[in-house]
C-alpha cells in the first residue's frame, strides 16, 4: 500500500497565495512600464514546437502559449506588454506538469535580454515575498560551460547531428530520434540537439541544478536550440540569445532576444514541422498571419519571457507538486 | 497504445510478459522531449524494474483481466478456483499461489488474473478471518504486552498470536504481511 498523499495547501491559503501572487506580478510588470493585454485562448495556429501538443478546439486549437498573438500586437505598435494567460498542452501530466497552466509572458520593446532576465529575478522575489519566503540568489552560466562541467566535453554549439551523436555516445548518452534520419540537415540538427538536451537535462543538468539550489540562468544556447531567439556572435561563436531560468532545480522561465527576420523564422518553423513529421506527430498549421506581420509591419527589437506561474507558486509555498497549490477543482484532465 | 496513455496501473506487454505500472512520473526538460519514467512490475514473477519511455514511442497494452473466483480445493500440484457465475474452473500452479496458500480457505473469494485468457496470478483480500485449530498454552501470570505464542489455523499455517488466544477462536490475519491483526468475536 502506498501512503496517501498529503493534501497540499488548505484551500483558503491557496486562494490567498494566488491573490497575492497575481497582484504582485501585475504591480511589478506595470511598474516596469508594461501594459497588460489579454489575447484569445482559442487560436487558429499555435507556435509550433517539436514536443508540445495542442488541445484541439475546432476549428482551431487552445493556445499553448500567447507568444505569437502578443508578437502580432507588438508588430502593430503596442509597446511593452505583459499577459497572465491560461495555456494548454496535451498529455503533460506530472507533479510539475498540468495540461492547463498559467504563463506570465512579457515583452520589453527596444530592450536587451539582460533586462528581461532581471525581470525574472524581480518576479521571483515579489512572489516569494508575497508568500513570506526569503529571496533567492542568482547566478548565470553559459549552457555549454555547464555541459563541459558535467560531461568533461567542450562543445562549440555548431556541431552537426552526426558529430553531436558521436560526442553524446562518448559520454554514454544515447541519442535515438527518428529525426536523425531525416534528409534535411536542419531537421537532423534540430533532432540531435533536442535529443541531446533532453537526455543531458534529465541525467546531468537536473542533479547539477538541485545540488546548487537557488536561482540559475542558463544562457547562450546552441543555434539549433534557439527556438524563437535571435542568433548572434558571442566571442566569435554563433549562439542564441536565449536563457532558461531555474529555481531550486525547477525550470521556471524561458527568455529570448526575439527573432525578427521573417525568412529565418519561416525556416525554423519548417525545421520544427520536419521533426514533427519524422516523429509521425500530427501536422500543425504554420501561423502565416504571424509571418505576414513580421514581413509587413516588422517586429520591433524586443526581449521577451514566458514564466510558469503555477511552478513559481509551488516554490513559494515550499510545495512539491502543482496539485498542492492549484485552484483546479475537478478539472477534466485524464 | 501511445506513451502518453501511460498511467499508474496501466498494463503493458513487454517481451511477451505482462507488466503493471506501479510508479509513474512525467518530466520534460525545457523545450525537450517528454520522458515517462516508470517503475513496472512483472505481473507473473512480481519482479520490479525501472523503464523510461520518450514521447512518441509506442507500447503494447497487455491483454489482462481480473475475475472474482472462489477457492475450491488443492490437488497437490495446484489450486482449483471456480467462477461462481459461470461455474468455470481454473487451476493455478503452486508457484503462482506461493505463500498465499496459507490463507486459502474453502470458498474464499479471490481475484484471479488472466493474461491472454491464461490464469497467471491471484490477488487475495487484504485480510482473512481464520479459526485457530491448535495453540500453545498461555503462561498464567505473564501479562507483559507484546508477548506471543505459536498457534495454527485451519490451513495448517503457523502464526504468532497473543497469549489470550485459545483454540476454536477466530483471528484476523493480514495477507500482505502474514501477521495476526486481532481476535474476531462473533
Amino acid at each position: 500500500m502506498t501512503a496517501k498523499r498529503p493534501p497540499g495547501l488548505p484551500w483558503p491559503a491557496r486562494v490567498a497565495l494566488w491573490d497575492r501572487a497575481l497582484g504582485a506580478v501585475r504591480d511589478r510588470l506595470r511598474a516596469a512600464g508594461m501594459r497588460e493585454v489579454s489575447t484569445p485562448v482559442r487560436v487558429a495556429a499555435v507556435a509550433i514546437e517539436p514536443f508540445i501538443e495542442p488541445l484541439t478546439a475546432p476549428p482551431g486549437y487552445l493556445a499553448t502559449s500567447p507568444e505569437l498573438a502578443m508578437k502580432r500586437l507588438l508588430c502593430r505598435g503596442s509597446g511593452s506588454i505583459f499577459q497572465i494567460s491560461h495555456v494548454f498542452r496535451a498529455a503533460e501530466l506530472g507533479d510539475r506538469h498540468a495540461e492547463e497552466f498559467h504563463l506570465v509572458e512579457w515583452y520589453r520593446v527596444d530592450d536587451e535580454l539582460a533586462a528581461a532576465r532581471a525581470d525574472v529575478e524581480a518576479l521571483v522575489d515579489v512572489v516569494l515575498a508575497a508568500a513570506g519566503r526569503p529571496a533567492v540568489s542568482w547566478s548565470t552560466f553559459a549552457i555549454l560551460d555547464v555541459v563541459a562541467a558535467t560531461l568533461g566535453r567542450e562543445l562549440r554549439g555548431d556541431e552537426d547531428a552526426e558529430a553531436l551523436v558521436r560526442v553524446a555516445a562518448s559520454v554514454d548518452l544515447e541519442l535515438r530520434d527518428p529525426g536523425l534520419a531525416a534528409r534535411d540537415p536542419d531537421v537532423r540538427r534540430l533532432a540531435a540537439w533536442t535529443a541531446f538536451f533532453s537526455e543531458w537535462s534529465d541525467r546531468d543538468l537536473d542533479p547539477w541544478l538541485r545540488d546548487r539550489g537557488g536561482g540559475v540562468h542558463l544562457c547562450d544556447f546552441p543555434p539549433a536550440l534557439a527556438a524563437l531567439a535571435e542568433v548572434r556572435d558571442v566571442g566569435g561563436a554563433r549562439l542564441a540569445a536565449r536563457f532558461e531560468s531555474y529555481v531550486d532545480g525547477v525550470e521556471l522561465a524561458n527568455g529570448y532576444q526575439e527573432l525578427r527576420d521573417p525568412a529565418e523564422q519561416a525556416a525554423r518553423f519548417a525545421a520544427v514541422s520536419g521533426l514533427r513529421d519524422a516523429h509521425q506527430l500530427p501536422a500543425l498549421p504554420i501561423d502565416e498571419r504571424f509571418l505576414g506581420d513580421l514581413r509587413g509591419f516588422g517586429l520591433p527589437r524586443c526581449a521577451g519571457v514566458a514564466l510558469g506561474l503555477d511552478r513559481l507558486l509551488m516554490i513559494a509555498a515550499a510545495a512539491e507538486r502543482l496539485s498542492d497549490i492549484s485552484l483546479a477543482l475537478g478539472s477534466p484532465g485524464r | 497504445m501511445d506513451v502518453s496513455d501511460l498511467r499508474k496501473n496501466a498494463k503493458l506487454e513487454i517481451d511477451g510478459q505482462p507488466y503493471v505500472v506501479v510508479e509513474f512520473q512525467f518530466v520534460k526538460p525545457g523545450k525537450g522531449q517528454g520522458l515517462y519514467k516508470c517503475k513496472i512490475k512483472n505481473m507473473i514473477t512480481g519482479s520490479v524494474l525501472d523503464r523510461t519511455w520518450r514521447s512518441g514511442e509506442k507500447l503494447e497494452a497487455a491483454n489482462v483481466e481480473s475475475r472474482k473466483m472462489q477457492f475450491l480445493y488443492a490437488t497437490g500440484e495446484g489450486f482449483t478456483f471456480m467462477d461462481s457465475g459461470t461455474y468455470e474452473q481454473v487451476e493455478l500452479r503452486e508457484d503462482i499461489v506461493g505463500d498465499d496458500k496459507n490463507y486459502l480457505l474453502d470458498n474464499l473469494e479471490c481475484d484471479i488474473l488472466f493474461y491472454n485468457d491464461r490464469p497467471v496470478g491471484l490477488s487475495m483480500p487484504s485480510h482473512v478471518v481464520m479459526e485457530v485449530t491448535e495453540a500453545e498454552p498461555g503462561v498464567k501470570g505473564d501479562t507483559a504486552t507484546g508477548v506471543t505464542k505459536n498457534a495454527w489455523v485451519s490451513t495448517g499455517y503457523q502464526i504468532a498470536v497473543p497469549l489470550f488466544i485459545k483454540v476454536g477462536e477466530k483471528v484476523k490475519i493480514d495477507t500482505r504481511t502474514g501477521a495476526y491483526v486481532e481476535r474476531v468475536n462473533e
